[in-house]
């Protein structure tokens, strides 16, 4: 699809570019380490490469900017945007959620006592309505930056990581097995 | 693309599936099917009104079961359709708001409009706005792939899916004041709508009608709040029969249709969940396969980071050749690179440097990455400009070396083994 390409060429370029700036360091890595700064660099690329209005992706920057090893990485990234806004709106949000959270909790006791009598506690759907609240918890925990976003939100959410993961997928293997072949070429002639 | 077929399909199989619910207790439910496709419904709104009144007149006089006699009936019915009339009427009608645009008015309009000859006169100043169905699910199969987080897109789907209600339910329903509708106003005009939906309780097998305007604002505000989208926007919802018809229980039931329809959405997106049904299930898939690409991520990151030790090489050849053309042939560039890995036994990186600087070696470098990357094999080689740039920053003496390379013939041995391993 056109945007997924431009997607991806977006996403490559950038990330490319925080490895570049990883390898500047001269300091030797292990091999945990080179693969933290790759996935870091590419989760960062992506958020950055995506439309930054969407929620998911400045919980991912605000979360590497807290780490702050890391900093220097995902600042040169995103060079001189001011993503302090975001985060803000974000701590907003969550407090606000978590606020509104406890008043569901408080609300839910209160009303324990006369949903007993209503006639729809039918088996089914007492269990259908656990489970489905049990897998948004999951799914909230998946999703960065989903646990103060409301159920509604958080799908538009996972479908817009969903679709941003995929690209990254596809791109990172399709480096890896490039490398891969240059690599193998290059030991091939070695061993001949 | 693919997202786009599947939405028309999605699209035509939906408006296939109307007929059978049109047709099933209606008689000119063609009527009915054109009016809601046709944007300039004007023309059949005579033939609309007559299809309702008769639609009306044969389920009140169908069911005996009524404990108020039918003139009574009646005059209920018109007590309501006068009430109703009226507020639409008092509020402003802008040609572009929707709520009026849509021919999801069109049935309590024309509800309204049967024993009222005073309400007909005001459905002239509406202008009917286009509203087709398959183009509304291309556009909004359109709007979904460009996946920017934009709220447009949903609102669109929102139109679209919204739809689909009035109809099943103009059918459902035999009893006129318990259709139930919802429509999405699209803040395109003003955004002050003074028109209150109206919450129609029906209690039991009774056929009474209420306009409660306190409900309504308390339920619209209520929706506001919980309608993600921009402030202006609000839905209005009509109590289904037998239901019941706190603000509470409407925004509870909106909010669950927002959710379905945007599970709808992700059955596409994820695949092999087409014939998956409830939304439990769903959100298991959902789960699953988001967690199966994050560990991908994980592990691809980990592949790289073993295969390439010094974790810069690929990528600046990456980036340099992604600022340019990326099609890159296959074929004819496996040999020069073939030749040059040779005075190269060292690492990948000065393998690379020295292939960049020059114009056509860069194809080499590239070549199996971008290859890989892109999958075409064209055999254009690609005009290498800038290169220059790149070669700044490798400056390296190994460039004569990788000229010398370059010049010898370029057998094709390698194609093969190239191909096998991609």
């Amino acid at each position: 699809m056109h945007t997924s390409s431009t997607l991806k060429k977006e996403f490559l370029k950038k990330w490319i570019k925080g490895l570049q700036i990883c390898c500047s360091s001269n300091k030797k890595m292990d091999l945990m380490e080179r693969k933290k700064k790759i996935k870091l660099s590419a989760d960062i690329a992506m958020a950055s490469a995506k439309n930054p209005a969407t929620s998911w992706s400045n919980a991912l920057i605000s979360e590497a900017k807290k780490n702050k090893q890391d900093t220097i990485l995902v600042n040169s990234l995103l060079g001189t945007e001011s993503d302090l806004k975001p985060q803000k709106n974000t701590d907003r949000i969550i407090s606000v959620h978590k606020r509104v959270q406890y008043k569901k909790i408080l609300k839910r006791s209160c009303n324990a006592g006369k949903r007993m009598n209503k006639k729809k506690n039918l088996v089914a759907t007492i269990l259908a309505k656990r489970l489905v609240k049990k897998r948004t918890k999951v799914l909230k925990r998946l999703v960065p930056g989903g646990e103060s976003m409301n159920e509604f939100s958080l799908i538009k959410e996972a479908m817009d990581y969903m679709l941003s993961l995929k690209v990254q997928v596809d791109v990172m293997r399709s480096v890896v097995t490039a490398a891969e072949v240059l690599s193998e070429d290059k030991l091939m002639k070695l061993v001949e | 693309m693919e997202k786009d077929k599947t939405f028309t399909s999605e699209g035509n199989g939906i408006s296939q599936a109307w007929n059978p619910i049109l047709g099933m207790g209606i008689q000119d439910s063609e009527l009915n099917r054109n009016c809601f496709f046709n944007p300039n419904c004007e023309d059949q709104r005579d033939l609309f009104e007559s299809a309702l009144s008769s639609i009306v007149s044969s389920p009140v006089s169908s069911h005996p079961g009524i404990p108020i006699p039918g003139s009574a009936d009646c005059i209920v019915l018109r007590e309501l359709i006068g009430r109703l009339g009226s507020i639409c009427n008092s509020s402003e009608i802008s040609p572009h708001n929707s709520c009026y645009n849509t021919p999801l008015n069109s049935p309590p309009n024309l509800n309204l409009s049967i024993t009222d000859h005073q309400i007909q006169g005001n459905y002239h100043p509406i202008p009917p706005a286009p509203f087709p169905t398959d183009p509304g699910f291309v556009e909004r199969a359109a709007r979904f792939s460009n996946f920017g987080g934009k709220n447009e897109s949903f609102k669109a789907a929102g139109l679209g899916d919204s739809m689909e209600e009035p109809s099943v339910s103009e059918t459902g329903t035999k009893e006129k004041s318990t259709n139930r509708r919802k429509r999405k106003v699209v803040p395109k005009g003003k955004g002050k709508e003074t028109q209150s939906s109206t919450t129609i309780s029906a209690k039991d097998d009774k056929v009474v009608a209420e306009v409660e305007k306190g409900e309504s604002d308390a339920k619209r505000s209520k929706s506001n709040e919980k309608s993600t989208e921009p402030p202006k926007d609000y839905i209005h919802v009509r109590a289904r029969r037998g239901q019941a018809t706190d603000s509470h229980s409407l925004a509870e039931r909106v909010r669950r249709e927002k959710i379905s329809e945007r599970m709808k959405f992700l059955q596409d997106l994820v695949p092999g969940c087409n014939k998956v049904t409830g939304k439990a299930v769903m959100l298991d898939e959902i789960i699953n396969y988001v967690q199966s690409l994050q560990r991908q991520v994980e592990f691809l990151s980990m592949k790289l980071a073993t295969v390439n030790p010094r974790m810069d090489v690929n990528m600046e050849a990456l980036l340099s050749k992604d600022m340019f053309r990326p099609l890159v042939s296959l074929p004819n560039n496996v040999s020069p690179f073939d030749a040059s890995v040779q005075p190269f036994p060292y690492g990948l990186q000065s393998q690379i440097n020295g292939m960049i600087p020059d114009g056509p070696e860069n194809q080499i470098s590239m070549n199996p990455l971008m290859a890989a990357m892109h999958r075409n094999s064209i055999t254009k080689p690609p005009h290498i400009d800038g290169f220059g740039e790149a070669s700044t920053l490798w400056e390296n003496d190994l460039q004569s070396v990788v000229k010398m390379a370059i010049g010898q013939d370029q057998p094709q041995g390698f194609h093969g083994q190239m191909k096998v391993e991609l």
